[in-house]
C-alpha cells in the first residue's frame, strides 16, 4: 500500500473543519502540551543557568578569574600582596568582601574591589559561542564618585529600588549614610552591592586588608602551564619578599565544586519538573483519545470513501505532530518566563546555601529542541496503541458506539495488576540502593505505578457503596459512575499524582521544619554567637575574658581541608574543632546512641575523630573506619610533601553526628589535637553566655570593640535565620508543586468539559423522564465529587508512601540528612480540600453550560 | 604634544570618566571606533569648555616652568602626559622604534576632592600607558590602566619615577636621566637605558603652547630630543642589543582642542646632529583652518619658533601617500617645507601599518626623512 499527499492533505483539511467545530478538543491537547512544555522548560532554563553561572562565574564588572590567591589561615590577605602581583605586572584584581548593618539590624552583604582594574581587565579565555562577549565597560560606572572613597555603593537599578523600598530613606551601613548609584542591568551585579575598595576598606572595618585576590592569566589547561602561571604568582611574591607559604594560590576549577555541591538540589528540581511534565502528557493524550473518540464515525466514513488506512493513520500522526509543535513553541516560550519568575527564587537559594552567584539568563535553542523531543516522542509512543487500535476498526461497525463498560473492566485489573507489580519490584530494588539517582528513577517508577491502580481502585469503592445506595435514581447515580470512571480516567490520575506529590512534599518539608528545630535547640547553647573579621578575634577574646558578667566563652575553629578517604583521592571537607565541652554537649549524634568515657578519652588524645551525617552517607564511612586529614600530619616533617604523605596520622571514625544544611562535609577533631597542628591558631567565632542583658552585652562589643551588629547573632535570631533559610530553601520546590496541581486541575477541567458534553445526550433522556435541572446538576456534581474523593482517599496512603520514600531514601543519599518522618493531618486535609475545591470549580462551570442547552439539541447528540 | 588627545579619547570612550563630570556624553558616544571616520564630530567637541572644565587649573603664559618641580604631576590639571618616543637600531642594523607614554587623567577638578583621604586607595587621579615596538614588518602594542596607587602606578620624586605596574621609568636622582626604561609584555619588551645632558626645549612661549590661531586653547609643553639610548628589545622571546636616540614630551593642560578641531598630525624629526624639529598641524573643520605650529631645537638649548598665526603660508605640509589599516586611511608619507628656515623634506613611515588598536586608535610609529635634510624621527596622526 503506497502512502498518497493529497489524500493525506485531503484527511488533513477534513480534521481541520472537525477541530474548527470543536475547538474544545484542539484546546484541550494544545493546553496539556503547552502545560507540560512550559514547566519542563521552565525548569530547564532555570537550572541550565544556575549550572552555567557555576561555570561562567565572573568577578563583578570584570572578567573571569584564573587563580584565588587567599591567606592560609582564612584570616583576610594584606594588600601588599596585591602591590606585588600588580607591581610584577600581574594581571590580578583585589577584592574585599564583607557583612555590615543597618540601624534595624538588618545584614547587608558588600563587596568592594579595585574597579579601575575590574573594568580595564581583559578577557582570559576567548569568547565562546555560547555566551555573548562581555560588553565594554559601561559609560555609566561614574568612577570619579567610586575612586575617592566617596560612600557610594553600585547596584543593579532594579536592586536599587528594592532597597530603596525596603530602606525608606537613605541607607545606612554601620553608621554611614551611603549614596546608592544605579548600574544597567547588563553590567551583571545581580544581587550585589559593589563600592570601590577605597570606601569598602572603611566600611567594612578592614584598613590595608583583602579577603581575596583574583588572578587573570590566559585560560590553560595543560598542568605544566598551570604550573607555570603559578610559579609566577609565586616568584612575584617572593620577589616582594612576601612569604608565598603564608598565601594559599587556588585554581578557578571551572565551577566544578559548586556543581558537585548543587547536583541534588537541581535533581530534586528536575524531577519536579519532569512530574510536572507527565502531568501535563496526561492532559494532552486524554484530549487525543477524546478527539479520537468523537471522530471514530468519521474515521470510518473517510475508509469507506476510499483513503487508505496508511493514509488515515498518517494524517493523524501529522496532526499529533503538528498539534505537539504549536504546543511546543508556546509553551517554549511560555517556559522561558516561567524561568524568569522562578530564577529569583532559585538564586536566593543558591546563595544563601551554596554562596553561589547566579548571572543573567541565557537560552538556548537546544532546550526547544529537547523539549519538542521528549514531547514528540512521549505523545506518539502514548498515542500509538489508539491509532493502531482505530486503524484495525472493521468498516463495517459504521457508526455504533462501542460498547464501553466491559473491556475497561479489563483494562483497569489489567493496570491495577502491573502497578502491583511496579510497586512490588520497587519495593524490592528500596532496599538495596543506597545511590539517590537510583532512588529518584525508582521513586519514578512509584509514581507511574500510582494513578495505575487509580481505575481499579474507584471502580471497586463505588462497587462497595453501590449495595447502599437507595433504590431508584440514587442508585443510578452511583451506578453510572462507574461509566465515567473511564473516560475520566485520565485527568483524575493526573490530580492524584499531583495530590500525592503534594502530600509527600509536605511531609517532607514539615517532617524537615521540625527535625532542624530540634537540631537547633540542641546544637545552640549560647547566648550570644560572635564572628567577627577574622583579625579582630584574638582582641575580642580578650576583652570578653576580662568581662566578669560573662560566664562562659566557647570557641570555634574551621579550616578547610581534604579528607583522604579509601577509593576518592581526596574530599574537601571543613576541619573543625571546639572547646571540649561545646563538643559534648551541643553534638546530636546519630551514633554511637551513647558515649562511654573511653570514648571521649581517646577523642581527645587524638586517636578518633567525628564526622558528620552527610559526609558518612556520601562516602560510605562508618564507626572504626579510619580516614587521613591533609592538614594533620607530623609537625616534623613540614619539608617536602612527599614525606608529608607519608607522615599522616589516620583517625578512627568514633562518631557520626547530625548535620543539617550544610553544604559541605565536616570533621571535628579536639581542640588539643588541633593546637598540636599546623592550624590557624585563632578561632573563627566565639559563643558566650552572658549573665545579664544580652542587648547590652551587644551595644558594649559596638561601641568598645568596633563590632558591627552584623557579626554577632542572639540565639534566637540564627535560629530564626535558619528557618527562614529553610523556608526559601523550599520554597521553589513549593511553587513548582503547586503549579503541578494547577495543571493537574486544569486537566481535570477540560476533561470534564469534554464529559458532559460526551453525556449530553444520557442527560437530557433524564431530563425527558422528569429529572429536574437542579436534580441533574447536583446527580452530576455528586458523582465527580464521588470520584475525587475516593482519588483523594488513594492519595493518602500513596503520598504517604512517597513521602516516606523522599525522606528516608532521596533525601537521606542526597543530602544525608536523617529527617524523622511526621505525618502533617492538617497539611493533607487542606490539600483534599484544595483539590475538591478545584475540581468542584472545574465541574460546575462545564456543567451549568450544558444543562442550560436547549434539550432538543442535547437529544440531537446522540446521533454524532 | 597633541598625544593629550589620545589620553582624553582614551579615557572617555573607555572609563567615561570626564564625562560623567563634563556632561558631553553624546559627544563621547560617538567617539567609537567605528565612528572615527564621522567627520561630523570633531576631537575638539569632546574638549568643549564647559562649567566643569573651569574648576580645573587652567595654563597660563604666567606660568613659569620650573625644574626639577615640574616633571611631576600637576594634578589640578584635567590631562598631563610622559611620552618618549625613539628610534634605534639593532646589533645587526636592523631599524626599530619604541614608544611608551604614561598618561595622567584628573577624574574630578581638584577642590571637589574630599578634604582628608581616608585610605590610600582614595584618589582622584587615573593613569594609562600605551607601548609599541615597530620594525619594518611588525608593531607590537600594548595598554594598560590603573587608579593612582603610590604602591603600583604613581609618578614619584625621588628617586624620579614613573611607573604602572611593571612599565616604569626609573631614575636613581630626583632629576629624569639618567634612568631605566622598561616595558615587559607577553609578546615583546625592551629595556633602556636613557641618558641626557642637553638643555630642555621649552616649546611655545617659554613652555606655553599655543594651539589653535586664536590662542583659545594651549598647553604646558617642554621637550628633550636629544636621549641617548642604549638596551635591549625582545620579540617573541628573542632578545637583541640596540642603541639610538629618543625624544621626550612632557605636556599638561586642562583643555587642549577647541571645539572644530578634528584632529592632529605630529611630527618629531632629527634634520641632523644638531638640529631636530617639532611640528604639526591641527585640522580644522576645512583645510585653511588649521593651525601649523612648530620649532625649530639646537643641542644648546636654543630654538626657534614658527606658527602659522604668525607666519602665514611659511609650513606647508602635504600628504604625498595614504596607507588603509583596519578600514582607517591614515596619511603614511608626507611633504614637508618650512620656507623660512630652508627645510624641504619628504617623509616615509618605517612601517605602515603602525596603527595603534588599543581601547583608543590612532597611527604612531617610526618615519625616515629625505630632501634638504636626511634622518629619523616619528609621526603621530590621529583623528583619522
Amino acid at each position: 500500500m503506497t502512502l498518497s499527499l493529497p489524500l493525506i492533505y485531503r484527511s488533513l483539511g477534513v480534521f481541520s473543519r472537525h477541530y474548527l467545530k470543536a475547538p474544545i478538543q484542539a484546546s484541550a491537547i494544545l493546553l496539556g502540551i503547552i502545560l507540560a512544555v512550559t514547566l519542563l522548560i521552565g525548569v530547564k532554563a532555570t537550572n541550565e543557568n544556575a549550572k552555567q553561572s557555576y561555570g561562567n562565574a565572573t568577578e563583578l564588572l570584570s572578567q573571569r578569574a584564573s587563580f584565588y590567591l587567599s591567606n592560609n589561615d582564612q584570616t583576610s590577605i594584606d594588600e601588599g600582596v596585591y602591590f606585588a602581583l600588580r607591581r610584577a605586572g600581574i594581571p590580578a584584581l583585589a577584592v574585599i568582601e564583607g557583612i555590615v548593618s543597618d540601624p534595624q539590624g538588618r545584614s547587608w552583604k558588600v563587596t568592594g574591589s579595585d574597579i579601575m582594574a575590574a573594568v580595564s581587565i581583559k578577557p582570559t579565555s576567548p569568547p565562546q559561542t555560547a555566551s555573548p562577549t562581555s560588553p565594554p565597560p559601561s559609560k555609566s560606572i561614574p568612577l570619579e564618585r567610586l575612586l575617592n572613597g566617596h560612600a557610594a555603593v553600585m547596584m543593579s537599578a532594579s536592586v536599587v529600588d528594592r532597597v530603596n523600598a525596603l530602606a525608606k530613606g537613605p541607607l545606612v551601613l554601620n553608621d554611614i549614610p551611603l549614596e546608592l548609584i544605579a548600574v544597567e542591568e547588563s553590567l551583571g551585579l545581580g544581587n550585589n552591592m559593589l563600592a570601590d575598595i577605597s570606601f569598602a576598606q572603611q566600611l567594612l572595618q578592614m584598613p590595608d586588608q583583602l579577603s581575596y585576590i583574583a588572578v587573570f592569566f590566559p585560560k590553560k589547561t595543560d598542568v605544566v602551564d598551570i604550573e607555570a602561571q603559578t610559579n609566577i604568582i609565586i616568584n612575584a611574591l617572593e620577589d616582594a619578599k612576601l612569604d608565598s607559604r603564608q598565601i594559599s594560590i587556588n585554581r578557578q576549577d571551572d565551577g566544578e565544586s559548586l556543581s558537585a555541591l548543587t547536583n541534588s538540589f537541581h535533581l530534586n528540581l528536575d524531577a519536579m519538573s519532569m512530574l510536572a511534565f507527565v502531568v501535563g502528557l496526561f492532559i494532552a493524550y486524554n484530549g487525543v483519545r477524546y478527539s479520537l473518540m468523537k471522530r471514530q464515525k468519521l474515521f470510518i466514513q473517510l475508509l469507506q470513501m476510499g483513503i487508505g488506512r496508511h493514509n488515515l493513520l498518517c494524517a493523524l500522526v501529522v496532526e499529533i505532530v503538528l498539534l505537539v509543535v504549536i504546543g511546543s513553541i508556546v509553551g517554549f516560550i511560555m517556559g522561558l518566563q516561567l524561568s524568569q519568575w522562578l530564577q529569583p527564587m532559585v538564586a536566593m537559594t543558591l546563595a544563601q546555601i551554596y554562596g553561589a552567584k547566579l548571572l543573567p539568563g541565557l537560552w538556548q535553542w537546544q532546550w526547544f529542541a529537547q523539549g519538542l523531543g521528549l514531547t514528540l516522542f512521549a505523545s506518539l509512543a502514548a498515542c500509538w496503541p489508539l491509532l493502531l487500535q482505530l486503524s484495525r476498526v472493521p468498516l463495517a461497525q459504521g457508526g455504533q458506539r462501542q460498547a464501553q463498560l466491559m473491556p475497561f473492566e479489563k483494562l483497569f485489573k489489567r493496570q491495577a495488576f502491573a502497578a502491583c507489580l511496579i510497586l512490588a519490584t520497587t519495593a524490592l530494588l528500596f532496599s538495596i540502593t543506597t545511590q539517590y539517582k537510583l532512588s529518584l528513577l525508582l521513586l519514578g517508577l512509584v509514581t507511574i505505578a500510582i494513578p495505575l491502580l487509580l481505575p481499579m481502585t474507584i471502580n471497586v469503592c463505588v462497587k462497595l457503596i453501590l449495595p447502599f445506595m437507595p433504590k431508584g435514581i440514587w442508585h443510578y447515580v452511583v451506578a453510572e459512575t462507574k461509566e465515567i470512571i473511564a473516560p475520566l480516567s485520565l485527568a483524575m490520575m493526573a490530580i492524584l499524582l499531583a495530590l500525592c506529590a503534594n502530600i509527600s512534599m509536605n511531609t517532607l518539608v514539615g517532617s524537615f521544619e521540625v527535625t532542624l528545630k530540634q537540631w537547633l535547640d540542641a546544637r545552640l547553647h549560647a547566648d550570644l554567637y560572635i564572628k567577627p573579621n577574622p583579625n579582630a578575634i584574638p582582641e575580642i577574646n580578650a576583652w570578653l575574658q576580662a568581662e566578669p558578667k560573662v560566664s562562659a566563652i566557647y570557641q570555634q575553629w574551621s579550616t578547610k581541608a581534604k579528607l583522604e578517604v579509601k577509593t576518592q583521592s581526596s574530599v574537601p571537607i571543613n576541619l573543625v574543632s571546639r572547646d571540649i565541652y561545646s563538643i559534648k554537649h551541643t553534638t546530636a549524634f546519630k551514633s554511637p546512641s551513647t558515649r562511654s568515657a573511653l570514648f571521649w578519652q581517646q577523642f581527645q588524645q587524638g586517636q578518633t575523630v567525628l564526622i558528620s551525617e552527610p559526609l558518612s552517607i556520601k562516602y560510605q564511612l562508618n564507626v572504626g573506619d579510619r580516614i587521613k586529614i591533609d592538614k594533620l600530619h607530623n609537625q616534623s616533617s613540614k619539608t617536602s610533601a612527599a614525606i608529608q604523605t607519608q607522615a599522616t596520622p589516620e583517625f578512627i571514625i568514633s562518631g557520626i553526628y547530625f548535620d543539617y544544611g550544610n553544604p559541605v562535609g565536616e570533621v571535628i577533631i579536639a581542640p588539643s589535637v588541633w593546637q598540636q597542628h599546623a592550624l590557624p591558631l585563632q578561632p573563627i567565632s566565639l559563643a558566650v553566655n552572658y549573665q545579664g542583658n544580652i542587648e547590652a552585652l551587644q551595644q558594649e562589643l559596638i561601641t568598645q570593640q568596633g563590632l558591627s551588629s552584623a557579626h554577632m547573632y542572639s540565639q534566637q535570631s540564627i535560629k530564626d535565620e535558619a528557618i527562614k533559610m529553610f523556608t526559601k530553601t523550599f520554597s521553589i520546590t513549593v511553587v513548582l508543586n503547586s503549579l503541578t496541581l494547577m495543571v493537574a486541575t486544569i486537566g481535570l477541567f477540560s476533561a470534564c468539559i469534554m464529559l458532559t458534553q460526551a453525556r449530553l445526550a444520557p442527560l437530557a433522556r433524564l431530563y425527558a423522564l422528569g429529572v429536574s435541572r437542579t436534580q441533574l446538576r447536583v446527580m452530576v456534581t455528586s458523582q465527580m465529587m464521588l470520584i475525587v474523593l475516593f482519588t483523594c482517599l488513594l492519595a493518602l496512603p500513596m503520598g504517604a508512601i512517597l513521602g516516606y520514600l523522599l525522606i528516608n531514601k532521596v533525601t537521606l543519599q542526597a543530602f544525608g540528612w536523617t529527617i524523622a518522618m511526621l505525618w502533617d493531618w492538617p497539611a493533607y486535609g487542606r490539600v483534599v480540600v484544595i483539590a475538591m475545591i478545584s475540581c468542584l470549580v472545574a465541574v460546575a462551570l462545564p456543567l451549568y453550560w450544558q444543562t442550560r442547552k436547549p434539550l432538543i439539541s442535547s437529544l440531537q447528540q446522540e446521533s454524532l | 604634544m597633541n598625544r593629550l588627545r589620545t589620553i582624553l579619547l582614551c579615557g572617555l570612550t573607555l572609563l567615561g570618566l570626564m564625562l560623567c563630570t563634563s556632561g558631553c556624553q553624546p559627544n563621547a558616544q560617538k567617539n567609537d571606533h567605528n565612528d572615527k571616520q564621522n567627520s561630523g564630530i570633531s576631537m575638539g567637541k569632546l574638549l568643549a569648555a564647559d562649567d566643569a572644565l573651569l574648576q580645573y587649573h587652567q595654563v597660563s603664559r604666567d606660568n613659569r616652568i620650573e625644574f626639577p618641580k615640574d616633571h611631576l604631576p600637576h594634578e589640578g590639571y584635567r590631562i598631563e602626559w610622559w611620552y618618549i618616543t625613539a628610534n634605534l637600531t639593532t646589533s645587526e642594523g636592523e631599524q626599530v622604534g619604541i614608544q611608551w607614554t604614561q598618561f595622567r587623567s584628573a577624574l574630578s577638578p581638584p577642590d571637589t576632592q574630599e578634604s582628608s583621604p581616608k585610605s590610600a586607595w582614595a584618589t582622584n587621579q587615573m593613569f594609562m600607558a600605551h607601548a609599541a615596538l615597530t620594525t619594518q614588518t611588525k608593531h607590537y602594542s600594548a595598554e594598560k590602566f590603573s587608579r593612582s596607587h603610590p604602591e603600583f602606578a604613581h609618578v614619584s620624586a625621588v628617586p624620579f619615577s614613573i611607573y604602572l605596574e611593571n612599565w616604569r621609568w626609573q631614575s636613581e636622582t630626583q632629576h629624569p636621566f639618567p634612568a631605566t626604561l622598561s616595558v615587559e609584555e607577553p609578546e615583546f619588551a625592551y629595556q633602556l637605558e636613557l641618558n641626557s645632558t642637553a638643555q630642555w626645549q621649552l616649546q611655545g612661549d617659554q613652555g606655553f603652547s599655543v594651539k589653535s590661531a586664536d590662542a583659545q586653547v594651549a598647553s604646558h609643553y617642554y621637550s628633550q630630543p636629544y636621549i641617548e639610548v642604549t638596551g635591549t628589545i625582545t620579540r617573541e622571546g628573542k632578545t637583541v642589543s640596540v642603541s639610538g636616540d629618543a625624544w621626550l614630551d612632557r605636556e599638561w593642560s586642562s583643555q587642549l582642542l577647541t571645539q572644530s578641531q578634528q584632529g592632529w598630525d605630529w611630527f618629531s624629526i632629527r634634520l641632523n646632529a644638531q638640529q631636530t624639529l617639532m611640528m604639526f598641524r591641527l585640522r580644522g573643520q576645512h583645510p585653511q583652518d588649521s593651525f601649523y605650529s612648530a620649532r625649530l631645537m639646537f643641542a644648546d638649548g636654543t630654538g626657534r619658533n614658527i606658527n602659522s598665526a604668525t607666519h602665514p603660508d611659511d609650513i606647508v605640509m602635504q600628504p604625498i601617500s595614504w596607507h588603509t589599516q583596519n578600514n582607517t586611511r591614515y596619511p603614511t608619507a608626507w611633504k614637508i617645507d618650512i620656507h623660512s628656515e630652508n627645510i624641504h623634506i619628504a617623509t616615509q613611515a618605517l612601517n605602515p601599518s603602525s596603527e595603534m588598536s588599543l581601547s583608543t586608535t590612532y597611527w604612531e610609529g617610526p618615519i625616515k626623512i629625505s630632501g634638504s635634510h636626511s634622518g629619523k624621527g616619528y609621526m603621530e596622526l590621529t583623528g583619522y
